[in-house]
């Protein structure tokens, strides 16, 4: 059965679309057909994330406006099996497009796909409405920040006003070393406030600036552990129960081993 | 033991999350009820005035009024040490 999951944050600039980038070539390897989505008209970036931006002939609008098919604006990722994005138009803005008529774009992409991710804009108005007409489900991204938090907050609030069920969170940009040294929240203190299930921990990792640089998502490469991270994430989207949660042992040296000892901690599972 | 470590480490000061978590926690009651901390401190004054005609509040900076979550609600705590009744007679 198809569905179609939002990746929303209210607050820009917390990664949704590296996330949405990344969950959707995670999905593709794991045999998934899934088409990416950019709902952020007028400021289009998941072509860019993706390294695909050169092979935009047709976009949303087109579709939505029937100036093309539907099949014509999808692009295929050559580098991973069942991948496609639908990418949002430039030039136009949200009123472009009505909750409706993303409604029934969202329809026709299940017919021929596993999962529809939909790359949400920021902000909580129209681009929001429509980016969440045709979900299913929706995945919150916040980062351990004290806005972050408070917008995802407000975001979980319209998630479910819109009637979708209860959404999962993703923590983007977690900083192991800070959270040992009680400089950021950990991931804990940032559930007891939300109080929403969680998806999975992303470290703030400079791979992601390289991936973006290149055009390739951090998710192909497998060596790097936030590859590693939100592979693992997709793989609990896609319903898998038993994955095992990600620790960043980076603080690995023989002071690290020495705290440990006296037992000023980081414990081995470092996440917490 | 592990105080004096951290101490020693320089990590004598709070540790900033805390911070980041009392704002946030005092930050999401207030959205919620859409009541700025502004908005309460001038209720907090006004129901103190009308207090004040029927008892004496035992300086205003030992009272409390705060917003507090409970379980599917928002509750407004709040606590006025009083002096004694005010003479009503000698008022009216």
């Amino acid at each position: 059965m198809s569905e179609c999951i939002v990746v929303t944050s209210g607050k820009g600039g917390v990664g949704k679309t590296t996330t949405t980038a990344n969950l959707g070539v995670a999905l593709a390897l794991l045999g998934k057909k899934v088409v990416v989505v950019d709902a952020d008209i007028g400021l289009r970036n998941l072509d860019v994330i993706l390294g695909l931006e050169n092979r935009i002939v047709y976009d949303l609008v087109h579709v939505v406006e029937g100036s093309c098919r539907l099949k014509q604006a999808l692009i295929r990722d050559k580098r991973a099996e069942g991948l496609f994005l639908l990418p949002a138009a430039q030039t136009r803005d949200k009123n472009a497009v009505t909750p409706d008529q993303m409604r029934e774009l969202v329809g026709q992409l299940k017919e021929d796909h596993d999962i529809i991710l939909v790359d949400c804009p920021a902000g909580i108005e129209q681009g929001f409405k429509n980016a969440v007409a045709g979900a299913d489900r929706a995945v919150i991204v916040t980062t351990p920040e004290v806005s972050a938090i408070r917008d995802a907050d407000r975001i979980i609030g319209m998630v479910e006003a819109a009637e979708l069920p209860e959404p999962k969170l993703i923590i983007n940009r977690f900083r192991p070393k800070m959270v040992e040294a009680g400089d950021m929240m950990n991931k804990e203190d940032i559930l007891e406030i939300l109080a929403i299930p969680l998806l999975g921990v992303v470290p703030d990792h400079e791979d992601i600036i390289v991936s973006a640089n290149r055009g390739v998502p951090v998710a192909f490469d497998e060596d790097s552990i936030v590859g590693e991270a939100f592979r693992r994430v997709s793989r609990r989207i896609s319903g898998e129960t038993d994955v095992p949660e990600l620790t960043f042992d980076q603080d690995s040296g023989m002071w690290a081993t020495l705290k440990r000892w006296m037992g000023l901690g980081p414990a081995r599972e470092v996440a917490r | 033991m592990k105080d004096i470590i951290n101490r020693f480490l320089g990590r004598s000061q709070k540790a900033s999350k805390e911070d980041a978590k009392q704002r946030l926690k005092f930050l999401l009651i207030h959205d919620q009820v859409d009541l700025t901390p502004g908005q309460l401190d001038q209720m907090k004054a006004e129901i103190l005035e009308v207090i004040a005609r029927y008892v004496e509040v035992e300086g205003s900076e030992n009272t409390e009024f705060k917003l507090e979550k409970g379980e599917g609600h928002v509750a407004l705590v709040s606590s006025v040490p009083v002096r004694r009744v005010v003479q009503r007679a000698k008022a009216s």
